[in-house]
C-alpha cells in the first residue's frame, strides 16, 4: 500500500484524536494564561496563575500523597502478586484457573463500587472491620480509618491494592509459564529449593513484565479520582487529597478555572513523562 | 385540488411553528425532590399546577437538580452562558454576588417594587444583593436546632437545657449513661459548617459577625477563637459519635433516629425526613447562648433563592416574576407548608398553627423566629467558594485535634485576605 491510501486510512482516526485530545489539551493549556471570574475568562496573564504552585501547600500536599501512592502500590500488590502467581504456577491447570479468576473478580470492580464497599467495611459505626477485631477480642484495635489523618491515606491504599493485585497475579503468572521448564528442571537435578528457583530464576526473567506493571501502576497513581472522591472526598483535613481532586475542587467548586487549568497541566506533564520513559525502557528491552 | 392537498399540511406546520415560536418558554431548574434534603416536590408539582394561569400562556420547562449538585451545576451553566432562565438554586451571598458581578443574572428590583414580596426582610434581601440591587428572591427559611429524642429523654429524667451549663451537664449525663450525645457525621464535609456556624453564632453574637465580615475586625478575635475551641472541646469530649470525620450526614441522622444518639445538631431542612424517620416523640429545642452576654438566637439561612438569567428576554422574566409572585404568594405558601415541609420566609408561627403543620415544624420555627434581632450567619452560604474550600478541611482538621483554634482561625484569616484581595468577599 502507498502512503496515500495509508494517511487516508488514518485521517479519520487522526481528526477523531485530534478534535477529541489534542484540541481540549491545547484549550485547557490555554485557560491556564488567563484569570477567571466564575467560569468565564477574565483576561491574559501570562504565567502568573503558575507562580501560585509554590505557596500552594495543598498542591505539594496532594504530589506527596500521589507518591506515596506510587510507592505502596509498587511495594505491596507487586510483590503480593509476584509471590501469588510464583506459587500458582505450581499448582495443577484447574487450580491455576479457578484462583486467578477469583484474583481477578476484585480488578473488575469498578472503584466507585469499590470505595463504597471499602467504606461500609471501614465505617467507624457500623463497619466490618471493626465489628472483627471486636470478635476476636482486639477492639483496641478498631480505628476510625479513614476519619483519622494516620490512617485514610494508607487504608484506601488497601483498596487500591485490593482491585491491582489480582491484575498483577494475572500478568506474572502468564510470564512465569512462558519461561523454559528446563531452566526449573536443571535447578531442581542441582537440589535448589523453591526460594532459590523463585529468586534466581523466576524474579529475573520477570523483569520485563515487573517493569511494565510498575510503569501502569505509577500512571495510575496520578491518575486516579473516583475512589477518593466516593470515600473521603480528600479528608479528613488534606489526608487523601490527590491532584485530580485538587484540581476537581478548584475547578468544580471554587470555579478557578485558570489556577485549576495549570494543576491540569502539571498532572498532564508528569503522566506524559512517566508514559514517556515507559515506552523507552520497554522498546529498548 | 391536487397542490391545495399536498401544501394543507405544510400550512399546518408552518401555523403550529409559529404558535409554538409564539409560546413563551420559562426553564426552570429547581431541587425539589420526593426526599431528602429539600423534599418539597408534592409542593412544586401541585404549585406548577396552580400558578399556570399566572404564566399567562407562559410554559415552565422544568429540571429537578439534587440540592448538594446544583450549585455546581449552576456555576458551569454560568461559565457556559446556559443559565436556565429561573433557577432555584444556592448559596446567596458571595457566590449570588460573584454570578451578578459577571452579569449572568437579571436585577429584580423592579419585580419587587411591582410585586411587593415585603416578606423579604433586610436580612434576608441584603444576602440577596450585590452593589444595590436585588438579585434573588429567597423563599425557603432555614433554620438550625436541636432534634432530640423526647422519649429517650424522658426515659433518662432529662430536661431540655436553658442554658449551656444545662447543656453541659445534660451531655455528660448522657455520656454516663453510654448514649451518643449529639449525632454527628462530617464525611460530606459540610455539615461541619452548619454546627460551627451555630456555635459561632452563639459565642460572638451577630454585631460581632458582622464586624468580621463587613468591617476589619479580623478572624483572629478572642470569641471566635473561643467558638473555635468551643467546638474542637465538643469533639474531645465524645460529645460526636467514634470517628465523626469519617460517618456521613445520613448515616449521622440515621443514627439518631435509630434511637442510638439523643440528640443531632442540624437545620430545618431534614424536618421532612425527621418526622417521616421517627420511630418515637420527636422534639426540637434552640441551643442556648454559649459566651455570657451573647442573645439568644440561630442561624439563619435562605436555604436557596430564585434567581432569573440576566440572558432571558424581558417577556421571559416578566412571565416567571409573575409566576413567582404566585409561587411565594400567602396561598402558595400554606401548600409549601403543607405539602412540601418547607416553611417560606415571611411565614409566621400562627399561620403554620392554623394550616396545621406538624407540630415538630411548628415547634422549630417558634423557637427559631422568637430571636429575629438576634439570629445570625450561615458561614456554608456566606463565605466566597474559594474560602469554602478551606473552611471544609480546615473544620475536619480543627474538629480532629490536627490544628488548634488558633491555627485554624490564622488560616481563616489569610483566606479571607486573599478572598478581598480577588474581590470575591459579598457586600450588600
Amino acid at each position: 500500500m502507498t502512503s496515500r491510501p495509508a494517511i487516508l486510512f488514518l485521517l479519520p482516526a487522526l481528526l477523531l484524536y485530534a478534535a477529541f485530545v489534542v484540541v481540549p489539551i491545547l484549550q485547557v493549556v490555554a485557560y491556564s494564561f488567563f484569570s477567571w471570574d466564575n467560569g468565564i475568562a477574565q483576561e491574559f496573564v501570562g504565567l502568573a496563575n503558575y507562580t501560585h504552585l509554590g505557596s500552594d501547600s495543598v498542591f505539594w500536599a496532594a504530589l506527596s500523597h500521589n507518591a506515596i501512592w506510587v510507592v505502596l502500590t509498587l511495594a505491596f500488590p507487586l510483590l503480593a502478586g509476584l509471590l501469588l502467581a510464583a506459587i500458582l504456577a505450581d499448582r495443577s491447570p484447574r487450580t491455576i484457573q479457578v484462583m486467578s479468576a477469583i484474583y481477578f473478580i476484585p480488578r473488575t470492580i469498578p472503584l466507585v463500587v469499590a470505595g463504597i464497599i471499602w467504606g461500609w467495611i471501614y465505617n467507624p459505626l457500623f463497619g466490618l472491620l471493626n465489628y472483627g477485631l471486636d470478635m476476636m477480642g482486639l477492639g483496641s484495635l478498631a480505628g476510625a480509618w479513614l476519619a483519622e489523618e494516620s490512617t485514610a491515606l494508607v487504608s484506601l491504599n488497601v483498596v487500591g491494592a485490593w482491585t491491582f493485585f489480582g491484575f498483577c497475579v494475572v500478568i506474572y503468572l502468564g510470564a512465569i509459564q512462558s519461561i523454559d521448564p528446563s531452566l526449573y528442571e536443571a535447578a531442581e537435578v542441582d537440589g535448589a529449593p523453591w526460594w532459590r528457583k523463585f529468586r534466581d530464576i523466576t524474579v529475573p526473567l520477570l523483569n520485563n513484565s515487573t517493569l511494565f506493571l510498575g510503569l501502569y501502576a505509577a500512571i495510575e497513581a496520578m491518575r486516579f479520582f473516583d475512589l477518593i472522591w466516593v470515600t473521603t472526598q480528600g479528608g479528613p483535613g488534606y489526608a487523601t487529597e490527590v491532584l485530580t481532586t485538587h484540581v476537581y475542587k478548584t475547578f468544580f467548586l471554587v470555579g478557578d478555572f485558570g489556577y485549576a487549568a495549570v494543576l491540569s497541566v502539571v498532572l498532564l506533564v508528569i503522566v506524559l513523562s512517566l508514559s514517556a520513559i515507559a515506552f523507552r525502557l520497554l522498546r529498548a528491552k | 385540488m391536487k397542490r391545495t392537498a399536498w401544501s394543507a399540511p405544510l400550512v399546518l406546520c408552518i401555523a403550529t411553528q409559529a404558535t409554538a415560536q409564539d409560546t413563551v418558554v420559562v426553564t426552570q431548574w429547581d431541587q425539589f425532590a420526593q426526599s431528602g434534603i429539600t423534599a418539597a416536590g408534592p409542593a412544586m408539582d401541585e404549585l406548577i399546577a396552580t400558578c399556570k394561569p399566572a404564566l399567562n400562556g407562559a410554559e415552565v420547562l422544568r429540571t429537578i437538580a439534587p440540592s448538594i449538585g446544583i450549585r455546581d451545576s449552576y456555576r458551569l451553566a454560568v461559565s457556559a452562558g446556559k443559565t436556565p432562565d429561573l433557577a432555584y438554586t444556592w448559596p446567596a451571598a458571595s457566590v449570588l454576588s460573584g454570578y451578578a458581578r459577571v452579569g449572568a443574572l437579571a436585577p429584580l428590583d423592579d419585580y419587587y417594587a411591582q410585586y411587593g414580596w415585603d416578606q423579604v426582610n433586610a436580612f434576608y434581601k441584603g444576602r440577596n444583593s450585590y452593589e444595590g440591587k436585588t438579585y434573588g428572591l429567597p423563599m425557603e427559611q432555614d433554620l438550625m436546632g436541636v432534634y432530640y429524642n423526647k422519649d429517650l429523654f424522658k426515659e433518662n429524667g432529662l430536661a431540655v437545657p436553658t442554658t449551656y451549663a444545662e447543656f453541659q451537664a445534660l451531655v455528660e449525663k448522657l455520656k454516663a449513661d453510654e448514649i451518643i450525645p449529639v449525632a454527628f457525621g462530617n464525611r460530606d464535609r459540610w455539615p461541619a459548617t452548619n454546627t460551627f456556624s451555630l456555635i459561632l453564632g452563639l459565642t460572638a453574637g451577630r454585631e460581632l459577625e458582622e464586624k468580621v465580615f463587613f468591617g476589619d475586625e479580623p478572624w483572629t478575635n478572642p470569641a471566635f477563637v473561643q467558638a473555635a475551641q468551643t467546638f474542637q472541646d465538643w469533639a474531645k469530649a465524645d460529645i460526636f459519635p467514634r470517628g465523626f470525620n469519617g460517618v456521613g450526614y445520613d448515616e449521622a441522622n440515621a443514627l439518631f433516629l435509630s434511637g442510638r444518639a439523643a440528640m443531632t445538631i442540624t437545620g430545618t431542612w431534614v424536618l421532612q425526613d425527621m418526622i417521616r424517620g421517627a420511630k418515637f416523640d420527636l422534639g426540637v429545642f434552640m441551643l442556648p447562648p454559649i459566651a455570657e452576654g451573647v442573645a439568644p438566637g440561630t442561624m439563619w439561612g435562605e436555604g436557596s433563592q430564585w434567581q432569573l438569567s440576566a440572558a432571558a428576554t424581558p417577556a421571559v422574566r416578566d412571565a416567571a416574576a409573575a409566576y413567582l409572585d404566585c409561587l411565594v404568594s400567602p396561598e402558595s405558601r400554606q401548600v409549601w407548608v403543607q405539602k412540601g415541609y418547607t416553611v417560606p420566609i415571611g411565614t409566621t408561627p400562627a399561620e403554620l398553627a392554623a394550616w396545621g403543620a406538624d407540630p415538630v415544624v411548628q415547634e422549630f420555627f417558634t423557637g427559631g423566629l422568637a430571636t429575629p434581632d438576634a439570629n445570625f450567619y450561615d458561614l456554608h452560604t456566606t463565605l466566597p467558594e474559594s474560602m469554602t474550600q478551606v473552611l471544609y478541611p480546615e473544620l475536619q482538621r480543627l474538629a480532629g485535634g490536627e490544628v488548634t483554634a488558633d491555627e485554624f482561625l490564622t488560616t481563616m484569616q489569610a483566606a479571607w485576605v486573599t478572598a478581598g484581595a480577588n474581590n470575591e468577599r459579598w457586600i450588600p
